[in-house]
């Protein structure tokens, strides 16, 4: 063919000309978009990292816990830590069976440490328990220590016993794992003999000293320690 | 007569006409792998064409093997000097549009196009080939996969190739044969270069066959000229790509920063750097998940891991360990990230080990013995790990890990990479990256 040339070199421009304009326009497109953003109602939603929401945190429990944990220093910053029992009432404003009734759920992940009588010494039942609880913590965000004292003595030797055997948890934990923001993680309610006893059901609930040991009076010479599996 | 004349005719336009088919697939296969690039200019996720057939199969999917080869370093040049670098694929359209118009005027042109030109052909419709067998040698050896529409531009050279070869050896067959009709053309003149060419009149002859019996060798000027031609075709559609990019400066850094990058019980493990790597990094990734190992392997590939001071955070999304799912997204995850976490200074090639064996992994957690075929495997290859991976310890540690997550309110996702503490973007993560660290991470650039 005579133009066989011209033709080659005509559509070559065409072919060159179609992709250049191809190209910008493709590219002017996208930039659009990049401003636009028009396509970023189709990203998918995703979730953000957060504690555990165990089924037993039902809005009553959260109200009692939220209170516990601002008041007890918990969040925020200040620096308190741990609540009297007069706090603890203020706070709760519910019966010492209700109060009680809120931990029921934490059988499962909590347990009860005996003392002796009068004492706030940890022994090796109540500290392994304690042990293997905290490596137990899965997706909590914190840890209470609930001490108590039976009713032998005075209120003000039982609110120090409780305080010291609450101490007593908290320090097995900070000499053993060394976490620096214990602070923050760890709940301590001391509740001496005036308020929310356990009743001997709790010596169903993992006891340092096995149900054998446990009595109405001794469930009482406790620290009732547990994860809480809450968001806030 | 007539019939044998068009057969003839037919007979010697074949390879220039399988060339022009070959360089208009290879250019249809180019410009998909092209707009595909393009789209996703505005950091954004679309579907990616992957099929033999030209514009069929575009796809969503992740894992599709055209997007691990978009997003792999071979796919772009100048990666670090513009966000997702410029695709190999725009200098292919322009090669093969160059090609496309050449073989027509070849085509068009039968025996009055010169020699030069077959010559020409021959030698620079090669070099499609050339690139074709080096990206097809690279996805095999380093990619693992083979991109549909990649093989459709390889197979486009490799024809372009047999049918400008063909094309040449017929020509050198054309002039070592005796003529056909009448004598042999009167030899050049002396510096005139061409031959001109003869035409013997035959009654007979069809319109088809009317032409040049001997094929002029044509001017040697044009050879540059073509040369010339096909570096403009090549590299104009690069260049306009280039000019029209838009800026990234702002997108950059916008995805958050770590809030609480402090982690005080030693949980996250800090890879020990090669010599010179002093920018801080932190990499959260789950060992089983995808994206997690065409990250890392990006990072290598890129040059970018041996610039960096690595902490590694597992973040297994398998809800064995992570209360933050309600189902195994990545089922067996917990166990190799506990493995990884007992592998003290190996921890980096237990992870590596995950990565490569990541589908049998996953497959042997969803097959009948579950949990128990992914301990088996570990025990196989990383025997001794046993006792620590069962330990409290390791558990707490990993807890420990997932708290530190929780208490930089991430997503729960993976892979997230931090350079210091500004989060890289996802979309930074894939086709930018290489821009993305080089811009965001200074002591990286001073290293290289």
């Amino acid at each position: 063919m005579k133009h066989a040339g011209i033709l080659g070199l005509a559509a070559g421009c065409a072919l060159l000309t179609a992709t250049a304009l191809g190209v910008q326009s493709q590219v002017d497109r996208a930039a659009v978009r990049l401003k636009t953003g028009a396509v970023d109602a189709d990203k998918p939603k995703v979730a953000i990292a957060n504690d555990a929401d165990a089924p037993y945190c039902t809005p009553a429990f959260k109200t009692v816990l939220e209170r516990v944990l601002h008041a007890c220093g918990l969040t925020g910053t200040d620096a308190r830590r741990g609540c009297q029992p007069a706090d603890v009432k203020s706070l709760a404003q519910i019966s010492d069976d209700d109060f009680n009734a809120l931990f029921t759920p934490l059988k499962s992940r909590g347990a009860v440490i005996l003392f002796d009588d009068g004492s706030e010494k940890l022994d090796d039942a109540g500290r392994k328990v304690i042990e293997d609880l905290w490596t137990d913590r899965r997706g909590a965000r914190y840890f209470f220590v609930v001490a108590r004292a039976s009713k032998t003595g005075t209120p003000d030797f039982n609110r120090a016993l409780s305080h010291k055997r609450a101490n007593s948890v908290l320090f097995l934990l900070s000499d053993k794992f060394k976490e620096p923001d214990l602070d923050k993680q760890v709940g301590l309610l001391w509740l001496g003999n005036e308020f929310a006893q356990l009743g001997k059901d709790y010596c169903d609930w993992n006891v340092s000293r096995g149900k054998q040991k446990c009595s109405a009076e001794a469930i009482n010479r406790s620290a009732f320690v547990s994860w809480v599996d809450c968001q806030l | 007569m007539a019939m044998s004349g068009a057969m003839s005719g037919v007979r010697h336009r074949w390879p220039a006409a399988l060339a022009l088919v070959a360089a208009l697939l290879g250019l249809t296969f180019g410009a998909l792998s092209s707009l595909d690039y393009i789209q996703h200019l505005d950091r954004q996720v679309h579907d990616v064409h992957c099929s033999y057939v030209p514009g069929l199969g575009a796809e969503p999917s992740a894992d599709n093997a055209c997007r691990v080869a978009m997003y792999s370093p071979y796919a772009a040049i100048f990666r670090d000097r513009f966000w997702g670098g410029v695709p190999i694929s725009l200098f292919a359209v322009g090669a093969f549009g160059f090609f496309a118009a050449f073989a027509l005027y070849l085509l068009l042109g039968g025996r009055s196009a010169p020699r030069r030109a077959l010559l020409f052909l021959a030698v620079f419709a090669t070099t499609p080939l050339l690139a074709s067998i080096l990206m097809g040698t690279i996805s095999a050896l380093k990619l693992g996969h083979f991109c549909k529409t990649c093989v459709g531009i390889y197979v486009s050279s490799a024809l372009l190739a047999v049918g400008a070869l063909a094309a040449w050896v017929q020509s050198r067959r054309e002039a070592a044969a005796p003529p056909r009709y009448g004598a042999p053309p009167p030899a050049p003149r002396a510096g005139s270069g061409a031959v001109p060419p003869t035409l013997i009149e035959d009654p007979e002859r069809t319109a088809v066959d009317r032409e040049p019996t001997f094929r002029p060798d044509g001017p040697f000027w044009l050879v540059p000229l073509w040369a010339l031609a096909l570096g403009v075709f090549a590299s104009v559609p690069a260049l306009l790509y280039v000019s029209a990019l838009p800026s990234y400066t702002n997108y950059l850094g916008s995805c958050g920063k770590l809030e609480k990058p402090a982690e005080t019980t030693g949980a996250l493990i800090h890879v020990p750097p090669a010599r010179g790597a002093v920018q801080p990094a932190t990499l959260f990734v789950d060992p089983l998940c995808p994206t997690c190992k065409a990250l890392h392997q990006r990072l290598a590939t890129e040059g970018v891991m041996d610039k960096l001071d690595l902490t590694v955070v597992l973040f297994p999304l398998d809800s064995d360990c992570n209360w933050m799912l309600d189902r195994a997204v990545h089922p067996g995850s917990c166990l190799v990230s506990k493995a990884i976490l007992c592998s003290d200074h190996r921890a980096m090639q237990v992870l590596e080990w995950a990565y490569d064996r990541q589908d049998d992994i996953l497959t042997a957690a969803r097959a009948g013995a579950g949990l128990a075929n992914v301990h088996a495997m570990i025990r196989e290859r990383w025997p001794g790990l046993e006792t620590c991976m069962e330990s409290k310890e390791t558990k707490l540690r990993l807890d420990h890990m997932l708290r530190y997550i929780i208490n930089n309110h991430l997503q729960v996702s993976t892979p997230q990479m931090f350079l210091g503490e500004t989060r890289l973007c996802d979309e930074d993560t894939d086709m930018g990256l290489s821009y993305t660290v080089r811009r965001l991470a200074p002591l990286t650039r001073s290293s290289q």
